[in-house]
């Protein structure tokens, strides 16, 4: 073998290994797919904490190379450094972290206050079930339809953990779904709620919320936690972090421990979630109908979810003295995308009484969604697991 | 002394905690299928076919069972120790082994110094490490036949059974009594709930029963703690509380009248709810250390 030769073949073998050699349409489907999102956090604002991940994620797991020549670099090679990340996605591991962010920096004082306000949480969790049927009726198994629907419930980490355990196969779609959703929720709300609702109902006004005890913080996560675990046990990763965090919080003895869990410790979760669910879109496994299916079922089921919480709350309201309304534009938070649909609620009764704020009110049914979601998923996964 | 008292009562609970941990796992050690007389079924490692016993793990993780004791003697509960030292006594979650009845020891871990005696009754029971506590027996009837095994009819639970190898009724050495290719859950909802309504029905029942629960709970508990609040503020202000009827409440309170009848009272009273307080004290100290010092970490001037 000549000198040239050497050399010829050795840029043939390099050129194999590269991603343009290997590329197909897919991959740059993908890759725009990746680009889009990025586009959608840094120039519409759309939830970027969870986009940028999601996006520059898609961007790596799309990157084309030569899966038979063992480079130990994909995602779903064991061993691969991609591997070891996702681990956390696959067994399902990083949710409870990030509930744990969650409880340690939400107030519950506003659920407490109120806590008649719990039940349109519970409502908002008919979008999940809704999309369920429907799935089914698509040709979905019921284990992969539980996972599909709990797009409805608004929340990320849940659909993440409840797919990883039901339908692994679907997660990607399913987690990329939910939080394209949860970055939609300023489009996609608004329309439902003016559609429900008559102007009389949007200017309510609700009494403002009691100051609520330090005790009563500290023994809601404990009586939540028990309450809700003792009817459904296999929620105890999600409901068992989310009340610890949120006891870190209350509990006044633990502020570093609590700053940590809600600043740090969801950070670096976050991060690493959003990039290897966005790396687990890779074309191959990616762009199929089934994943186009998912799309349009998590949509439906975050429609279901929004309406049924407004809904709801005109229906409860027929039942409460006149004094004691709630305004059902606060129904649409039943869904657990915190905070941003309570702020939804918020800004539509400002623009219809510019001194009508029902931030906090709204923050009732939105951390109830959290919790009912939770408790959703762990329903599916008792009956379906 | 009140400190060290309460370490050492956390030490204590936490020890009996993890003795408590370590033997919940052994008590899921099960007997689960036994052949006394084995002509025609599985061979060992030396190809030989002898007696065996399954052992199988029915907890949700891996479980050590070295220094745990296999016998068939009742009045000798130490009989057969299994080794230490043997990776392989390592069962994972939900895994089935195999000890082979023998009487030879020395062939390795999974060979037991005792056989099985056909045409009797063979009682083999299974003790945790301390030789004491017995963890799972069972009688296997002298009728058993050759070839066929005594099992449960499910892994580490149900009734036993003769199992004669003929259809619906294997025998499984080293694998699950019930041979499952499906997830039975999935498959029922998938026969009988083809639309999903008795789902939806279900799980929102369950969603709103749960968030009820916790509602009516804190609903009491808020009127408890309102209750509560209302006496000690106005026992800290020793005045007698007192409510307004609702007559006498105004109509409509705007957010404004509402702050100023607020301030005023603040201003009046000093009374107002526990807030979250923050105070932070930073000492400002630059305090001498050879590592931040300059002289250290700079070259000294030569002298001339």
């Amino acid at each position: 073998m000549s000198f040239g030769d050497f050399l010829a073949n050795n840029l043939h073998q390099f050129w194999i290994l590269t991603g343009f050699h290997n590329a197909t349409w897919e991959h740059f489907v993908m890759l725009a797919v990746g680009l889009f999102f990025i586009w959608l956090a840094i120039k519409k604002d759309f939830e970027p904490m969870l986009l940028v991940p999601i996006g520059f994620g898609i961007l790596i797991g799309n990157i084309p190379f030569n899966t038979t020549a063992g480079l130990d670099v994909g995602i779903y090679e064991e061993g691969s450094v991609l591997n070891i990340l996702y681990n956390g996605v696959s067994a399902g591991w990083y949710p409870p972290l990030i509930f744990l962010g969650i409880g340690a920096m939400t107030d519950f004082s506003a659920l407490i206050a109120n806590p008649k306000l719990m039940l349109i949480g519970a409502a908002a969790q008919f979008g999940i079930f809704g999309a369920y049927m429907v799935a089914l009726l698509l040709g979905f198994t019921p284990d992969q339809a539980g996972a599909i629907a709990i797009i409805g419930g608004a929340d990320g980490p849940t659909a993440i953990f409840l797919s990883s355990k039901l339908a692994p196969n679907l997660m990607g779609a399913i987690a990329v779904s939910a939080y394209s959703y949860m970055a939609l929720v300023p489009v996609i709300q608004p329309p439902l709620m003016r559609l429900f609702t008559t102007k009389n109902e949007r200017l309510i006004k609700m009494k403002p919320a009691r100051a609520v005890s330090q005790n009563e913080k500290i023994i809601f996560p404990i009586l939540g936690l028990l309450l809700t675990c003792f009817v459904v046990p296999s929620g105890i990763p999600l409901l068992g972090m989310l009340f610890f965090g949120n006891l870190l919080r209350e509990c006044g003895v633990c502020t570093r421990l609590a700053k940590t869990a809600s600043n740090a410790l969801t950070d670096i979760v976050t991060i690493l979630l959003g990039m290897t669910v966005g790396a687990s879109t890779q074309a191959s496994e990616f762009l199929t109908a089934q994943t186009i299916g998912i799309f349009a079922l998590g949509f439906m089921a975050f429609i279901i979810a929004s309406s049924s919480g407004v809904l709801f709350v005109k229906i409860f309201n027929l039942f409460l003295p006149k004094n004691k309304k709630i305004n059902p534009l606060i129904g649409n938070a039943g869904v657990s995308a915190v905070p941003m649909s309570a702020r939804i609620s918020n800004n539509l009764g400002l623009e219809y009484d510019p001194s009508n704020y029902l931030l906090m009110h709204a923050m009732g049914p939105n951390v109830a969604g959290v919790i009912g979601s939770a408790v959703a998923a762990g329903v599916l996964l008792g009956f379906l697991a | 002394m009140k400190k060290i008292f309460i370490t050492a009562l956390v030490a204590a609970a936490a020890l009996f905690a993890a003795n408590d941990a370590s033997a919940q796992g052994r008590r899921g050690l099960r007997l689960n299928e036994v052949m006394v007389t084995n002509d025609s079924s599985v061979v060992d490692d030396y190809g030989r076919r002898s007696a065996w016993v399954e052992l199988f793990n029915s907890t949700f993780a891996p479980l050590e069972i070295s220094s745990v004791f296999i016998t068939d003697d009742p009045s000798d509960p130490k009989k057969y120790p299994v080794p230490l030292g043997d990776v392989n006594t390592r069962i994972p979650k939900r895994q089935h082994v195999i000890f082979w009845a023998d009487g030879e020891p020395t062939k390795g871990t999974f060979h037991m110094n005792f056989t099985l005696r056909p045409g009797q009754d063979n009682w083999i029971g299974v003790y945790d490490a301390d030789g004491k506590t017995l963890i799972d027996e069972v009688t296997v009837p002298a009728s058993l036949a050759p070839n066929t095994t005594y099992a449960r009819s499910e892994d580490g639970t149900g009734e036993w059974e003769v199992r004669d190898g003929s259809e619906g009724s294997h025998v499984t050495p080293s694998s699950a009594n019930v041979i499952r290719d499906t997830n039975s859950k999935v498959e029922m909802f998938a026969e009988r709930d083809k639309n999903g309504f008795g789902m939806t029905v279900m799980a929102m029942a369950i969603v709103f029963s749960a968030l009820l629960l916790l509602s009516v709970c804190f609903y009491i508990i808020s009127k408890i703690g309102e209750r509560y609040s209302k006496g000690n503020k106005a026992k800290s202000q020793g005045s007698k509380l007192q409510e307004l009827s609702r007559e006498d409440r105004p109509d409509s309170d705007s957010g404004e009248a509402i702050a100023a009848i607020a301030m005023a009272l603040h201003e009046h009273l000093d009374a107002h709810d526990r807030e979250n307080t923050v105070l932070t004290i930073n000492k400002v100290r630059k305090a001498y250390s050879p590592w931040n010092s300059k002289i250290y970490n700079m070259r000294q001037a030569p002298r001339h």
